[in-house]
């Protein structure tokens, strides 16, 4: 066995490489069990948005699909299923209904299933097949309509089929918010034979895909360039703007999660390596002066290094995957579905971030290490250059470079890296002014009191740094706890537990207080009624659509379709003026659509309702909160402009499954209304959030331990000159009582100081997290207030009097002897 | 017996920086000393004796002057020499012991013998061990041993690779009386049997006159005792 591994063997037997490989382990770890378990998650929201789009992806267009596109699918290894919809008459016996009918293939869908019921109005089961041919599924409601049952016959154009199963919900469906006719499904294998497709009719195309990633990601390449006017692609994520939202929020916390571990590990790594050198700096003078030459003690210490990355990172990795097995274990009994496993590719990320720690925290410190002169054996005042601002410049630039590879971007490192300097600033302020405070005040050190203040002062330098430790892992804590609350509290709200879960439509103001009557019946809790005219934006200051944008391309969504149009006096829920004046004669624009098309207050639209021109200049600018699934506009016309328009009425409810039944009952009084149940893209968004609540809480509390194992470590790196003193203060005549009273005094303001400058640095963060990275409110959180000095104290305290309880157990002779 | 020139030196000045200007400890030391002599080097504190113990044996760079082992240029050396010639030359024994204290005392006095890729490295020091009288001590560590004891797995270490010369920086200097005298007693017998020349910094005279010769260090200065 060589030297190098001799001695280290030596070095793991005393404990001090030990503590080297503890921290890269808890780097490692820590990254990889958080990276991996977000992928896990990632892919976990795909796969769930997936369920709404029936696909991992999808290509909607308005002409057939080109059979290159199946035919690229195919060779790429990818499933691929059809959809065509259509709006059509649909017949039986002497009734007859305007229907929505989709044509699907055998395997559709290719994600989530068919909710179907055997019983009318029934809230449905799984079903994970299609119709067979000369089937029909129709939904309760035009079951009622045409007041057909199972078994009945119903004729679509020429062909007839048989009504097999009540119609829930279709996959693939149920964001389409706005075609409310009732609907059906056939097989497409029926479609040719109903010939209701005719040259000109409005049919929409769907081809849906699914597969692997990266096969995904290549046919999107191929196909994008391909894609003309009237044919998108549309991947899950984009289905369902509040799921992307909510889900692009969980992805940032878990990323701020995992940037903070960085940030812990790196602290952890650095208290280690200065432990470590502080420990062999005599080693190696003593080495130097048998004959070890620099070169001999860098290839030692390179293969030592290199043999511990190589075990702390495996070991690392290890722990890391089963630490995320774990949350992911808790974590399946809340899930409503499996997920996916992780990818090993991402393990580099551990890796990488274990390897950086240690040449950014260990080599500078390493090199300084062999550079000690030997002269220190008989000097101990000569030992190494204390070049520390280099040391810790290039720890920073370290951390930052991770924090970068790791979020993929500058803004939340620069965030962090900013925090991080004001806080070292603020600590080194506050610190040594209340340092400096406690020792005037205790001069003539006799009681437990004075010496633990005045302790403080003594070891100003590494009580201030220790204190910069306690105030970043407190602080980072905070955030978490911070950031953790406010989004589930946002998210809560967002989505309160009865927010409605269905649309009314096309009801005539004739019917309103009979629906009004029938629903207080029922106690169901309906929004007001807003009316509705459908039109459409031809002109932009007297410049027409057309003329703007001539190859249709790019249009934005205000002017590619009919709006629904409204009038009102007052602002809805869920609405906030941005600019502008509600109340003028004008048109009130959704600000997100207005940015757009590029609108401002004083543009004038011209918009065609019904065959009648209507200009009006854009007089306000609102913006809508959808998530509160209300009925809402993206325009809203004057009183006067619309109310000599006949119009529709529209409103939402929210019905419980107990109502289910009865309301549908109840609602086949009124034939011509359309109802739009959004009650599972509600459930599947709450079920989305509620996994996200858990699983943050579980990153949460893995950071936090992480924290606790980071304050442990930086508590014993101070251990020896505590031990030392204590011993001393016995050997002096102190009773132990005192020796823990003034250890406990020193802790405690360590861990109140610390809380309390951990409190202001959060608070400051959360305020720049809220505004730049999450896009939420600020908001102030007094919380926090409480719980880091609270933390601070007892938390510290309790470590301090752990690690040290050796200070008051053992005699002080074999301490002194020892050190 | 013709012995040769163990350590020449010429001319050795040495200064150091400190905040109150400059400060020159050696102020132009020459001297010679020969194979198998055992040299005391005694002085007032502050009078740079420890100064000179380092610059003789490499650990430090002096100003100016000269210093050769064995002919051989060595101050003028870079540090990877130096540390090679030490290893080659060179053995010490320091006043507070300086043992590694995460090593065994066996594997503590292994170490010279390991750093020049010594296979029998464990015979040997278990050899050395026996001979300071420390056989039933091999594993235990240094804070399991008293100073004395300490002290004499230092000296095993210094003679474990077999040095030339060995410099001791008052050896006895934290022990009592007659752990001191063992300690003395072993030195000057591996000095004599392994032909080492000893070059020993001293507050105590008894111990510098049981040395061939003495230099007294003063104000800078080297000069040689005639008793």
């Amino acid at each position: 066995m060589s030297f190098t591994f001799r001695l280290m063997l030596r070095d793991i037997r005393s404990g001090d490489l030990v503590t080297l490989l503890m921290a890269l382990i808890i780097s490692v770890s820590t990254v990889t069990s958080i990276g991996l378990f977000i992928d896990r998650l990632q892919l976990s929201f795909e796969q769930e948005s997936a369920n709404l789009l029936a696909a991992d992806r999808l290509i909607r267009s308005d002409e057939g699909i080109s059979n290159d596109w199946r035919v690229k699918a195919q060779d790429l290894g990818l499933q691929l299923a059809e959809r065509t919809s259509f709006s059509t008459m649909m017949f039986a016996n002497d009734a007859l209904q305007l229907s929505q009918v989709s044509a699907v293939t055998d395997n559709y869908p290719l994600k989530g299933n068919f909710l179907v019921d055997d019983t009318l109005f029934g809230t449905g089961f799984a079903f994970n097949e299609s119709p067979k041919t000369g089937e029909v599924w129709v939904s309760s409601r035009l079951a009622s309509l045409l007041n057909i049952k199972i078994g009945d016959i119903v004729e679509v154009g020429d062909a007839e089929f048989s009504v097999a199963k009540y119609l829930v919900r279709d996959p693939g469906s149920s964001t389409s918010a706005f075609a409310i006719s009732p609907r059906a499904v056939i097989n497409l294998a029926d479609l040719a034979s109903t010939n209701v497709i005719i040259p000109g009719s409005r049919v929409r195309y769907s081809l849906l895909l699914a597969g692997a990633r990266d096969e995904l990601a290549q046919y999107e390449e191929w196909v994008t360039p391909q894609l003309k006017e009237g044919q998108r692609w549309r991947t899950p994520t984009q289905q369902g703007e509040r799921i992307g939202d909510t889900i692009g929020r969980a992805e940032s916390f878990l990323l701020l999660a995992g940037t903070l571990a960085v940030v812990m590990s790196g602290v952890a790594m650095a208290l280690a390596s200065a432990r470590f050198v502080k420990r062999h700096l005599m080693q190696v003078a003593i080495l130097k002066t048998l004959g070890a030459t620099p070169k001999l003690l860098t290839k030692v210490f390179v293969q030592q290094l290199s043999v511990l990355f190589v075990a702390g990172a495996l070991i690392g990795l290890a722990i890391g995957w089963g630490m995320q097995e774990i949350i992911a274990s808790l974590l399946a009994g809340l899930m409503s579905t499996e997920l996916p496993e992780p990818s090993i590719s991402r393990l580099w990320l551990g890796a990488s971030t274990g390897l950086v720690s240690m040449l950014v925290f260990c080599i500078p410190l390493m090199l300084r290490l062999i550079k000690i002169s030997p002269l220190s054996v008989l000097q101990p005042n000569a030992r190494i250059e204390q070049n520390t601002l280099f040391v810790y410049l290039i720890g920073f630039v370290g951390m930052y470079g991770l924090m970068c590879l790791y979020t993929n971007g500058f803004l939340l490192p620069s965030i962090m890296t900013v925090a991080i300097l004001g806080i070292s600033l603020l600590v080194a302020v506050i610190g040594w002014s209340i340092f400096k405070l406690g020792r005037s005040l205790t001069s003539g050190a006799t009681s437990g009191w004075q010496i633990g203040l005045a302790s403080l002062y003594r070891r100003l330098v590494p009580n201030l740094f220790q204190l910069l430790v306690f105030t970043l892992i407190i602080m980072l804590g905070l955030i978490l706890v911070g950031v953790k609350s406010s989004l589930i509290a946002d998210w809560q709200q967002q989505l309160p537990e009865n927010a409605p879960n269905h649309y009314l439509f096309n009801v005539q103001s004739t019917q309103i207080d009979q629906i009004n009557n029938e629903t207080d019946n029922l106690n169901i809790e309906r929004s007001d009624w807003y009316p509705m005219v459908r039109g459409r934006v031809t002109a932009v200051n007297e410049t027409s659509v057309q003329e703007l944008y001539p190859e249709e391309r790019g249009e934005p969504e205000l002017y590619e379709r009919e709006l629904n149009l409204t009038w009102s006096d007052t602002l809805g829920q869920g609405n906030e003026l941005v600019s502008g004046d509600f109340n003028a004669e004008g048109l009130s624009v959704e600000q997100d659509v207005a940015k757009e098309a590029n609108l401002s207050l004083g543009d004038e639209l011209t918009i065609n309702i019904g065959g009648n021109i209507v200009t009006l200049p854009i007089t306000s600018i609102r913006t809508v909160d959808w998530g509160t699934m209300q009925p809402n506009f993206y325009l809203i016309l004057p009183k006067s402009a619309l109310q000599n328009y006949p119009a529709n009425f529209v409103s939402s409810l929210f019905i419980s499954e107990a109502d289910a039944q009865p309301f549908y009952k109840t609602m086949s009084q009124f034939p011509t209304v359309s109802i739009l149940n959004v009650g599972d893209v509600l459930k599947q968004i709450q079920t989305i959030i509620g996994q996200l609540s858990q699983a943050i809480q579980l990153v949460l509390f893995c950071i936090l331990s992480a924290g606790a194992l980071v304050l442990l470590a930086s508590v014993r790196s101070t251990l020896e000159e505590r031990l030392e003193e204590g011993a001393l203060l016995r050997v002096l005549g102190a009773r132990s009582a005192l020796v823990r009273q003034a250890l406990l005094i020193e802790f405690g303001a360590l861990g109140l100081f610390s809380g309390l400058i951990a409190a202001i640095g959060a608070e400051t963060c959360l305020y720049g997290l809220q505004v730049f990275v999450f896009n939420s409110e600020a908001s102030f959180h007094p919380l926090l207030w409480l719980l880091g000095p609270l933390i601070g104290v007892c938390v510290i305290s309790a470590i301090g009097i752990f690690a040290s309880r050796t200070v008051l157990k053992v005699p002080p002779m074999l301490l002194l002897r020892g050190l | 017996m013709a012995n040769s020139t163990a350590i020449k030196v010429t001319n050795l000045t040495h200064t150091v920086t400190s905040n109150t200007g400059n400060l020159t400890i050696l102020k132009g030391i020459n001297m010679e000393i020969q194979e198998s002599e055992s040299v005391a080097i005694v002085g007032s504190s502050g009078s740079g004796k420890s100064t000179l113990l380092g610059l003789l044996a490499g650990l430090d760079v002096n100003t100016s002057g000269d210093i050769f082992l064995y002919d051989q240029p060595f101050s003028s050396q870079n540090e990877e020499t130096r540390a090679l010639m030490r290893g080659q030359y060179v053995g010490f024994v320091f006043q507070s012991f300086h043992l590694l204290p995460s090593l065994q005392a066996i594997e503590n006095v292994m170490l010279p013998a390991e750093l020049k890729g010594d296979k029998d490295a464990r015979k040997k020091a278990k050899e050395l061990l026996d001979k300071v009288g420390l056989s039933h001590r091999l594993t235990h560590y240094p804070n399991q041993l008293s100073g004395g004891e300490q002290q004499r797995v230092a000296i095993a270490r210094a003679f474990a690779s077999q040095p030339k010369i060995l410099f001791a920086d008052e050896p006895t200097g934290n022990l009592d009386e007659e752990n001191g005298n063992l300690i003395i007693k072993l030195l000057f017998d591996l000095n004599r049997s392994q032909g080492t020349t000893l070059v020993m910094v001293t507050h105590d005279n008894d111990l510098a006159k049981m040395c061939d010769r003495q230099l007294i260090m003063s104000a800078g200065h080297l000069t040689e005792n005639k008793l």
